[in-house]
């Protein structure tokens, strides 16, 4: 008796194409939206609950962990948050290693099959967030971990620049008393800004004069003061004895990436093609601007990252690897389809309509990351205050933000972050 | 004929393995057993850390002078030990490892850190109000410490691809709180080499 059902690797694909559309009626679209709804309308409670339900593939555990890291941080639970982050963190660990199985069904299936493995800059702002969050608590040796760490990365993706993530690793050393450091970690973020075209901030220009001022670094000093041109900047003496108000905006939400999809029939047999790849849609922050201001004084905000240049560029970096996966898997699909239809048309038939069904770009992402970092620095006589932050553009009536009776010791630091996921979009190619 | 009895039991072993790979397995093991998983610092090295400062802090000197020259055990109270280090390391366990050793050596005492005094001074207030004059402990006849312990932990990491030495170096002090002499300075180093998978099913 001979033998006429489907080969293995046929068996294999087929297998995963009905799995892969079975993701897809799970939900995961639907949760999408409707975290995006919440985010985008500052319903961060919500957008938690969202999370907290998603359930199923173990393919999005380090997505489900950020995203609930993220939205706890933004309810100022920030120990919770880091438990969180600390979870997703071992999850990439895992990741980090190249699963043959997972390599095999992105090459044959599609390559939302693969469990989800945060990019660099990702992964970079996992170590940021979590020192923020230390920050805040004002556990400064366990947010010093986290810089150290962070360093350990951008030994290991020597390519691979944040400044802010450097200008925070100056912050938190200065937390710690350690100006050395501190000016090390400035002066790679003045070297990352100056690689990437970015303008040095106001904030980091002080802090460069000031510290290569108090350590002696003379020549270094002069390169910045001509460079730099600043009118005045408080000398370290000066520095210690004012305390000191950061506010940093985590403003807007990352682009979302989209499936552009094109799709052909072969004019020979008729049968259909589909070519699905990511892109990112545009996406608009309301709030442009941010004052922090105290009795006495105000001052504006600053860019200091813009994450979606980022997401951007990690995406241009993997599209040669994206295209060349769905030229494979084309190859792979039709191969089944042919062998199945030689025997059976009408099973061919229904596996092409499958292959192509299956055929999607993978657009997960850690969406609950902010669209750009924003940065304002207040220089404060020691003693109680109230501050303000005042967001210029927002359509919300809470979008301003009071802290009252702060008091600061001299050479203090206190710093206020607040997410304003606030934003929309409209989908298209930039 | 035979093939679908095959393909089914097949089908059952996959299946059982799969499920016998997911449950949990719980073991219980001796405290003092080494079980190295991450290569980050663990209970063990906290151990062996501890044990092996306090052999050295007590076979100094300064232990003997000042049971000549006081004719008392030394008071130490335990101060910050910060982590410098690469990893969130349990602090508050080491330095629990370590008066845990020095106090039952016999050789000093310990008296309440800066968070436990805050307690016990509560506890006292309340008993003058509410306990009887023969069982009431008095407010200021606390024992004043006399040396302070301090220390960092620090690490240097050396990684290549998938391969970490890592490298961590214990500090520990004790500084006399009467003027600032420091009578004892330990440290304890550890290196391990850490090599991760760099392919997974």
């Amino acid at each position: 008796m001979s033998c006429t059902g489907p080969k293995p690797l046929a068996a294999l694909v087929v297998a995963g194409m009905v799995l892969s559309q079975a993701a897809c009626v799970t939900g995961i679209g639907y949760q999408r939206a409707d975290l995006d709804h919440f985010l985008s309308n500052n319903l961060t409670a919500e957008a938690l609950e969202v999370v907290e339900l998603r359930r199923g593939s173990s393919r999005n555990e380090a997505i489900n962990l950020l995203d609930k890291a993220m939205l706890l941080r933004m309810q100022q639970q920030f120990e919770a948050s880091n438990d969180a982050f600390e979870q997703a963190k071992d999850v990439i660990d895992e990741l980090d290693a190249i699963s043959i199985g997972e390599q095999a069904a992105a090459v044959t299936i599609n390559d939302a099959m693969r469990k989800y493995l945060p990019r660099t800059f990702e992964r970079a702002l996992v170590h940021c967030f979590k020192a923020l969050n230390y920050l805040q608590l004002r556990q400064y040796d366990s947010a010093r971990v986290e810089v150290l760490q962070l360093d350990e990365l951008f030994k290991q993706e020597e390519d691979f620049r944040l400044p802010f993530a450097r200008y925070l690793s100056g912050l938190v050393f200065e937390f710690n008393q350690e100006p050395d450091n501190a000016l090390i970690a400035y002066r790679k973020a003045y070297e990352a800004y100056s690689e990437r075209g970015s303008a040095i901030p106001g904030i980091l220009q002080q802090d460069l004069l000031r510290l290569t001022d108090y350590l002696g670094r003379a020549e270094e000093h002069s390169l910045y003061d001509e460079e730099f041109a600043l009118v005045s900047w408080p000398t370290q003496q000066v520095f210690r004895q004012q305390a000191h108000a950061v506010a940093i905006l985590f403003n807007g939400l990352i682009p979302r990436l989209h499936s552009h999809e094109i799709l052909a029939q072969s004019p020979g047999d008729g049968r259909m093609h589909r070519i699905s790849t990511p892109f990112y849609e545009r996406r608009y922050t309301r709030v442009y601007s941010v004052m922090l201001a105290s009795d006495r004084a105000a001052n504006d905000s600053e860019l200091f990252a813009d994450l979606e240049q980022h997401a951007r560029a990690a995406l241009d970096d993997e599209m040669p690897g994206i295209i060349a996966r769905t030229v494979a898997r084309v190859a792979v699909k039709d191969r089944v389809v042919d062998e199945t239809a030689e025997e059976q048309p009408l099973i061919g038939f229904a596996l092409n309509v499958l292959a192509v069904l299956s055929e999607q770009a993978d657009t997960r992402a850690w969406y609950t990351l902010p669209q750009e970092i924003l940065v304002t620095r207040l220089e404060l006589e020691p003693g109680l205050h109230d501050l303000q932050l005042l967001l210029d553009g927002s359509l919300r009536a809470d979008a301003n933000h009071s802290w009252q009776q702060i008091e600061l010791e001299p050479g203090e630091t206190v710093v206020f972050g607040l997410h304003w996921p606030e934003s929309y979009s409209t989908i298209g190619r930039r | 004929m035979n093939r679908f009895p095959l393909a089914a039991l097949a089908v059952t072993l996959c299946f059982s393995l799969a499920l016998s790979a997911c449950a949990t397995r719980v073991e219980r093991i001796e405290v003092d057993e080494t079980r190295d998983l991450s290569g980050e610092w663990n209970d063990t090295d906290s151990r062996l850390v501890s044990e092996e400062m306090v052999r050295d802090a007590l076979a100094r000197p300064w232990l003997d002078n000042f049971i000549n020259e006081t004719g008392n055990l030394p008071a130490v109270i335990v101060g910050q030990v910060r982590n410098l280090s690469h990893e969130h390391i349990n602090v508050a366990t080491f330095v629990g490892d370590i008066e845990r050793e020095l106090l039952n050596s016999g050789g000093v005492q310990f008296v309440a850190s800066k968070v436990e005094r805050d307690q016990i001074r509560e506890e006292r207030q309340d008993q003058e109000l509410n306990a009887s004059a023969e069982t009431v402990k008095r407010m200021g006849e606390e024992l004043g410490a006399d040396f302070m312990l301090q220390g960092a932990i620090n690490t240097i990491l050396d990684t290549e691809g998938k391969e970490q030495v890592r490298f961590y170096q214990v500090d520990l002090s004790l500084i006399s709180l009467a003027d600032n002499r420091k009578v004892w300075a330990g440290q304890k180093k550890i290196k391990k080499f850490v090599k991760k998978n760099s392919i997974r099913w």
